[in-house]
């Protein structure tokens, strides 16, 4: 081994727009490495860090409540899930943009038996494809807040950021738990 | 369209259920079973092996399987040797492939097989490796398995077109009662009416217990032969005349309709249009009816009624004995079982047979010559459609 000391490689960062900086509070360095309790092929909950991951601005965003995904300014063409190239021109500038944080429930169903490793004890939750207000996405999640006979189709849901408890954040939707009253 | 004429010239299949068998030993059993099944077929005939299975590493934490199930079953193959992973749809890749192989010339004799073991001591772990059949990072964490997924289709099938419960237990009740003439299947011994499938616990609302195919042990193999050696195997051969496949998403937050499965279209099309065919010419039909809404779909997307009649179309036994085409006779994946890598092997075991008249009279297809078989993988992101001919010369 030679002695002169190598740069350290990091892998490219997404771009981040101006616009897109963190509003309130700033932004804190990304939490290092969790421990993962379970073997990690069993592990459903994604790695966060900037060790792991080109997107842990995603889960930045989400310890600040906030939902977003990657957008391709080139051909305004909005990806889900996060990316870190456009499918369609294959480029790697991709921006970060935020998402609306409420949607309407477009389909659903609840796990009441045969839930994989770590949900086991959840049952039963519901699940579902949630339309986000104003954007043209419609992604899967739980849906807590309510038990799952006294959901609709259509009703309104928030996106919020939940603790794995390990360090690790994710994202899941609640119903309000009154009825929407008019202004 | 191919360079010359294949056909499936022999099969078998093991028991499907709850096996007191590991993985490998299941590889062995089919092998015994093929060997019996296909007596002029020799060892050293074979010169590929195909096979399909989806989860090796997590159902039985063993990778490189393909030299396993080679070794196991006696193979030394000199031309192509893989394992073809397409989750549910892996044991039709491993025919698809051997059939591109011995087309284009590269392999003459090639065996497809299908394997999978999915009970395990812990079923969380087994539910974990079906999860992982979706995108496991974005939807996995929300519990993303094929039952809400396809109770998500229910629902909007429901809401849609007005489809019923009673409509999804129609579906079940033939395909388990088919099951009742294969001792192969799952459910062979075990009846499912009408009534009590209604009856039956919720799994994902609005789909039930009888409205969701199995965790499933089993192993399935067939034998694929260039024309110029299929006499030697059979006289009755199953010629291989069109594929398609379609993929259209993974993530699904990209699926579109959960109604309108257009990947099947596609698929669909582009194999009869291979065979010269039409929907209206198949005499019977091997679909994928993981879950009891899959088959309503599939019949619309496969053209034999109009959009959002599906439900109707099964209330009416039209896909019955004496309807419009039989589908799945076999029993299907509610009544068989579905052992992920061998499933589609198993499809085609019974396509053989039934053109071969060696399967029982009470599912016995009246003089079939064009069949159809159909498998979906993960959530109905991907279609893949294989179309047979019966008998004849090539």
């Amino acid at each position: 081994m030679s002695g002169r000391p190598r740069a350290r490689r990091t892998e490219p960062e997404l771009v981040s727009r101006p616009s897109d900086e963190p509003r309130t509070p700033p932004a804190e360095p990304t939490p290092p490495r969790p421990v993962v309790k379970r073997p990690f092929l069993l592990d459903l909950i994604p790695l966060e860090s900037e060790k792991d991951t080109r997107l842990s601005r995603f889960y930045a965003r989400l310890r600040e409540g906030r939902l977003s995904t990657t957008r391709c300014p080139k051909d305004s063409l909005l990806l889900w899930p996060p990316r870190t190239a456009c499918p369609r021109c294959h480029t790697e500038e991709l921006e970060w943009t935020d998402l609306p944080e409420t949607g309407r429930i477009y389909a659903f169903s609840a796990v009441l038996a045969a839930a994989p490793l770590g949900l086991e004890d959840d049952v039963p939750f519901a699940v579902g494809l949630v339309d986000l207000e104003g954007v043209p996405l419609r992604i899967f999640g739980r849906i807590d807040g309510k038990p799952w006979t006294s959901l609709r189709i259509g009703e309104r849901v928030r996106a919020v950021t939940y603790d794995v408890g390990d360090g690790r954040v994710f994202y899941r939707f609640r119903a309000e738990s009154e009825p929407e009253r008019g202004p | 369209m191919t360079a010359r004429n294949v056909a499936i010239v022999g099969g078998a299949t093991v028991r499907f259920g709850i096996r007191a068998a590991t993985w490998s030993e299941l590889a062995q059993e089919v092998g015994v079973a093929l060997f019996r099944a296909v007596p002029e077929l020799r060892s050293e005939d074979v010169d590929s092996l195909f096979l399909g299975a989806a989860e090796p590493e997590r159902f039985a934490f063993q990778s490189h399987v393909a030299p396993l199930v080679a070794e196991q079953m006696g193979l030394r193959p000199t031309r192509i040797l893989q394992r073809t992973e397409l989750a549910c749809a892996s044991g039709q890749s491993a025919i698809r492939s051997a059939y591109a192989a011995i087309a284009s010339g590269l392999s003459e004799i090639a065996v497809a097989v299908g394997v999978e073991k999915m009970n395990l001591p812990s079923m969380a772990e087994a539910n974990s490796a079906m999860g992982c059949v979706m995108d496991r990072a974005w939807d996995g964490p929300h519990g993303a398995t094929a039952p809400p997924f396809f109770a998500m289709v229910a629902q909007r099938h429901m809401l849609e077109y007005g489809t019923t419960e009673e409509q999804l237990a129609a579906v079940s009740e033939k395909n388990h009662r088919f099951a009742n003439t294969n001792p192969h299947a799952q459910f062979y011994e075990k009846t499912f009416g009408r009534d009590k499938l209604l009856r039956l616990p919720l799994v994902a609302p609005p789909l039930r217990l009888g409205d969701c195919s199995s965790m499933t042990d089993g192993a399935a193999a067939v034998v694929l032969a260039a024309e110029e050696h299929v006499r030697r195997y059979t006289g009755s051969p199953a010629w291989i005349r069109g594929t398609g496949q379609y993929s259209d998403f993974h993530n699904l937050a990209n699926a579109g309709s959960l109604t309108d499965w257009v990947g099947l279209k596609h698929a669909a099309r582009e194999a009869l249009k291979q065979a010269k065919i039409g929907v209206d010419d198949l005499d019977l039909a091997e679909v994928h009816d993981c879950f009891t809404i899959s088959e309503i779909v599939e019949y619309e997307a496969l053209g034999l009624c109009p959009e959002g009649q599906g439900g109707r179309f099964a209330a009416d036994a039209r896909g019955d004995l004496g309807g419009d085409l039989v589908v799945n006779p076999r029993g299907g994946l509610l009544g068989c079982g579905h052992p992920l890598g061998a499933t589609g092997i198993g499809q085609a075991v019974e396509v053989f047979q039934q053109f071969g008249r060696a399967v029982p009279a009470a599912r016995q297809v009246p003089d079939p010559e064009w069949a159809l078989v159909h498998n979906l993988s993960g959530s109905a992101n991907v279609h893949s459609v294989m179309i047979y001919q019966a008998g004849g010369p090539p």
